[in-house]
This record gives structure tokens, C-alpha cells and sequence, in this order.
């Protein structure tokens, strides 16, 4: 009994070779209860679940299937004659689209509890800053005052030298833990001594 | 039809015991960061041993909002000494390689000359500590197994990892199923919004190092710039709101190339994310009244906090930029 829960457990994770135990899950009642539930508590603990508790679609899908005309389940063998080939395609993409489209419904899920979370734990009120009216746009800069005297070039000068600045600490930074732990640089300082040219190279880095 | 109901009721019973247990645990490991997925910490430790043991050619692609998609060509080799050898070569324009060999690593660009910094990593659009040590961020970000998909031809194993406070971008990791390495990584914000995307195109493993490290030659190398330590100077400034999981690495007073007057720097991480804080006395120039832009993945935030004017930069969402801009204080 617990060997076919292991089973189970494996076959939800898609890590089940056996391709018996998918008949097994069909034919047992208390399996196939057993596999939704694994199923729930899955998306439970993923964040996925939908908002409405009326999840199991599953019926509801059988019974679609029922009345579906059976050329939409071609049989394995249509593929291999190669007149129908091309329109078989069609058939099949058409379920992948399926797929696609309850995929999205589940990431769009996720992502509305994301943001329910960030705005109760980050972001209790809406963001109001000195300087943004709207969304970030990647090269416009806005500004609350309109101070005419000064031109975009000395917001882009000032900012193009910060950034520098930012990308050389980021540059340094992992060295100076090196610089900390001295021993490791002993052996390359001493090299060093010989070529003073690349300590000034040093100095302009930050252009 | 009444053994049926009970076996229904049952059957809810169990489930909703489940799911209280699975919340509770999933609390609890929120809170505390102490219970973690082993199977994350098994997916972390073979993506860290596979980046530093095993003999790898990659191509990947590099895309950040605002600029082309850079290519990348990023090759890694363990030679018969134990020795890590490392090379990213950036594919177009004028280029830039960068060569490490253990703890060297040489910058060969364009517009200076090459040089060589005493360091483990390679500073570049991979996130070194996360593929190293991704263990060092368990206590900055949440990870979870998402699932399987396939990426670049290959069955890859999705993880997420969103940091605790919710202050810094997410990350998702596709890793390779068989080796460990990375596929796909997507910077993104909260709200799903990708901030920027490497996509692997090409993974190749070898048995042996790449005949291109046969060719390297120690002795050819630049040598190792040697930093200044920093001497000691009174800090007149403190940032209050420091993110989950971040430090403060350093904190420093310098002068900045185009500003007069000396200003005081700190640079907060947790490793992975690296923010800027510059202060500087506020004066009265307009070219310094406040600011937000974007500069590729990088935030740029300015704002004058009473007598100060703080500027915060680095790979985070506005908020989080203004939290520590607006947290600055005088030093007691």
C-alpha cells in the first residue's frame, strides 16, 4: 500500500517511469482521489491555486470530451500516413494552445497573490516620490520644480558620473575583500613593484 | 449514499488538515528561514559544484531593457593543478574579455588599458555569487522548485527566488537537469515584469578544459592593480533602513570626478545585488534637485533628504531606493 503512495507521490512530480501505474491510478477510486489531492496541495504550496475553492474541473472536462466528435482524438496511426501529416499539426497545436492558455491562467494567479504580498508588506501606501509623476521610462528624466536654467546635459553629465562611479565600486568590490585578507595579495604586490604604469592606470579607471 | 458523504467529508478533512500543516510549515519557514526545501538546497549545491568543476563552453545572450541584446561567449575550465580557469568574451562591438586564472582576474577592454584585479569572480552579466555560493543568499531570499520545462533543447529544472522583504528584484533559474548549470535567468519585479534576461543558446560539456586555456600564459597577464586601503575619516552620515539580508561593505569618504567638495560613499549588498549610496552636501544647484532614471537594469534615485542630497544606484525597484534614501540620518 505505501509502495503505491510512493508511487504516487513520484507519478505527481512526473518522476514515474512506469507507464502500468496510470491505469492503476484510473481503475482505483481511492488512488485517483489521492492524486488530486496531491495535486491541490501542490499548487497550494506553489501559489497557484485559484481564488474560487470550485477547482476540480475535471468532470466538467469528461463530460466535454463525451460529446467531443471523435476526429479531435485522432489515433496514434494517423500521424504515420503521410497525406494527413500536414493537417494533423493543426490538430495537435490546437492543444497546445489549450495548455498555453491554462498555463497563463495560473501564472496570472500567482502573480495578482504577488502582488497582494508586496503591497501589504512593502508598500502600505502608493508610491509617491519627489520626481515621478507616471511610470520610470529608461532615458527621460523628470523633475518636480521647473528650474529652465539648467539643461538636460548637466542632469546626463552628473548621472553619467555616478554610474561610473557605481560600476567601478561594483568593479573593486570583490578586490577589496582581498585587500582585507592581505595575505592573498603578497605575492602580487611584490610582482607589482616592477610595473608602476599599471598603477596609474589605476587612477583612470573611472573613465 | 451516506458512506459516500462520509467518505467525502473525510476525504475534506484530510485535505484541509494538509493544507493548514503545508501553510503552517510554509510560515514557519518564512519567519524563521531555518526549514528549507532539500530539494532546493540539493538544486543549489549541484548548480554551485557543476559552475566551478566542470569543464563548460556557453553562449548566451544577454537582453536589459533599453539596449540590444548583447551576446556573450563564456568558457570554463579546471586545468590538472585543481586550478579554475574562466573566460566571458563579449561578441560584438569593440568587444571586451575577461580572463581569470584562480583568484587573477584580467579586464581586457577598448578604451583602457588591460589590467588585472586580485578576485574570485569575474565581474559581468552572470551573478557570480548566486551560481557559486547560492547557499550565502538563503538568508536574503525565499526559494521554491517551480517545475520542469524545456530551455535551449534541454529539460531544465525552474527555480524561483524572491527576496524576504520583497526589496530587491526576483530571480528565475532554469537550470540544466542533467548538469546542474544555468540555461535561463530572468530578473524580474514583483509584478512579473522582466527587468532583464540572460538566455543561454549553447551548452556544451567537455571532458577537458577548452584548447583555448592551453594557450594562456601566466606570465603574460597584466598585473594586479593594488588597491589603497582607506583611511579613517569621520563619518558625518548613517542609512537607517538597510534591506533583509543586505550589509554595509563600505563606507568611505571620496571625492567624485565632475563634483567639488568631498562626499560620503557606502555600498550596501547582499552579494548578489550591490546599491550604491552617495552623500553629499545639498546646495542650492538645480542639477542636483530630484531624479529617477532608468539606466539599463540599474536604478538612478536622487532625492535631497533635509540637508543632504542622497543618491542611490543599483539593480532595485524605486521603492526600495527611496526607503534608504529617506532613511539617512546624522550620526549621533
Amino acid at each position: 500500500m505505501t509502495h503505491k503512495h510512493e508511487n504516487l507521490s513520484a507519478f505527481v512530480d512526473g518522476e514515474s517511469q512506469d507507464d502500468n501505474f496510470v491505469s492503476d491510478i484510473l481503475n482505483d477510486d481511492e488512488m485517483a482521489a489521492k492524486w488530486q489531492r496531491y495535486h491541490i496541495i501542490r499548487q497550494s504550496m506553489r501559489k497557484e491555486m485559484p481564488i474560487s475553492a470550485d477547482f476540480d474541473v475535471s468532470a466538467s472536462i469528461a463530460a466535454a470530451l463525451e460529446s467531443e466528435p471523435a476526429i479531435l482524438a485522432p489515433k496514434r496511426t494517423w500521424r504515420d500516413l503521410p497525406v494527413i501529416s500536414n493537417v494533423v499539426p493543426l490538430v495537435r497545436s490546437g492543444g497546445q494552445l489549450a495548455i498555453a492558455a491554462s498555463v497563463a491562467v495560473a501564472v496570472v494567479v500567482g502573480v495578482q497573490q504577488l502582488n497582494q504580498d508586496e503591497q501589504q508588506v512593502f508598500n502600505p501606501a502608493p508610491a509617491s516620490y519627489p520626481g515621478i509623476q507616471g511610470g520610470l521610462s529608461p532615458v527621460s528624466l523628470e523633475q518636480t520644480q521647473v528650474t529652465p536654467a539648467v539643461s538636460v546635459r548637466d542632469h546626463q553629465r552628473r548621472i553619467n558620473a555616478f554610474i561610473n562611479d557605481h560600476m567601478e565600486q561594483v568593479l573593486l568590490k570583490d578586490s577589496q575583500r582581498y585587500l582585507e585578507d592581505e595575505s592573498a595579495l603578497v605575492d602580487e604586490v611584490k610582482s607589482e613593484a616592477n610595473q608602476p604604469e599599471v598603477n596609474q592606470e589605476r587612477e583612470k579607471l573611472p573613465e | 449514499m451516506r458512506n459516500f458523504l462520509n467518505k467525502y467529508f473525510l476525504q475534506l478533512n484530510y485535505l484541509w488538515a494538509a493544507l493548514l500543516f503545508f501553510s503552517c510549515i510554509k510560515l514557519a519557514s518564512a519567519q524563521v528561514g531555518l526549514i528549507q526545501d532539500p530539494n532546493v538546497l540539493m538544486w543549489l549545491d549541484k548548480m554551485a559544484n557543476a559552475k566551478t568543476q566542470l569543464n563548460y563552453t556557453v553562449s548566451f545572450v544577454l537582453s536589459k531593457p533599453g539596449s540590444d541584446p548583447q551576446p556573450y561567449l563564456w568558457r570554463h575550465g579546471v586545468n590538472e593543478h585543481g586550478i579554475e580557469m574562466e573566460q566571458l568574451d563579449q561578441l560584438n562591438g569593440p568587444g571586451r574579455e575577461v580572463v581569470r586564472v584562480g583568484d587573477k582576474v584580467s579586464y581586457f577592454e577598448s578604451h583602457r588599458a588591460p589590467y588585472s584585479l586580485a578576485s574570485g569572480y569575474i565581474i559581468g552579466p552572470m551573478p557570480n555569487v548566486l551560481l557559486t555560493d547560492p547557499k550565502s543568499l538563503l538568508s536574503s531570499y525565499d526559494f521554491v522548485i517551480i517545475g520542469k520545462s524545456r530551455i535551449s533543447g534541454k529539460i531544465a529544472q525552474q527555480i524561483r527566488m524572491i527576496s524576504k522583504d520583497k526589496s530587491r528584484y526576483g530571480y528565475n533559474l532554469w537550470l540544466d537537469q542533467e548538469t546542474g548549470l544555468p540555461l535561463k535567468i530572468n530578473v524580474m519585479e514583483l509584478n512579473g515584469q522582466k527587468v532583464e534576461q540572460i538566455q543561454v543558446t549553447e551548452l556544451n560539456v567537455t571532458e577537458q578544459p577548452d584548447p583555448y586555456f592551453a594557450k594562456l600564459e601566466a606570465a603574460t597577464m597584466p598585473a594586479v592593480i593594488q588597491l589603497e586601503a582607506t583611511e579613517e575619516v569621520e563619518k558625518l552620515w548613517q542609512v537607517d533602513y538597510v534591506p533583509v539580508g543586505m550589509k554595509q561593505i563600505k563606507h568611505s569618504v571620496r571625492q567624485l570626478p565632475d563634483n567639488a567638495g568631498s562626499l560620503e560613499y557606502l555600498m550596501l549588498s547582499d552579494g548578489l545585488v550591490d546599491i550604491s549610496v552617495y552623500m553629499q552636501q545639498a546646495t542650492a544647484s538645480a542639477a542636483e534637485s530630484d531624479i529617477v532614471a532608468r539606466f539599463g537594469s540599474d536604478i538612478y534615485f536622487s532625492r535631497k533628504q533635509g540637508p543632504v542630497l542622497v543618491t542611490v544606484i543599483g539593480k532595485i525597484p524605486a521603492n526600495t531606493a527611496n526607503s534608504i534614501a529617506a532613511s539617512v540620518t546624522k550620526v549621533q
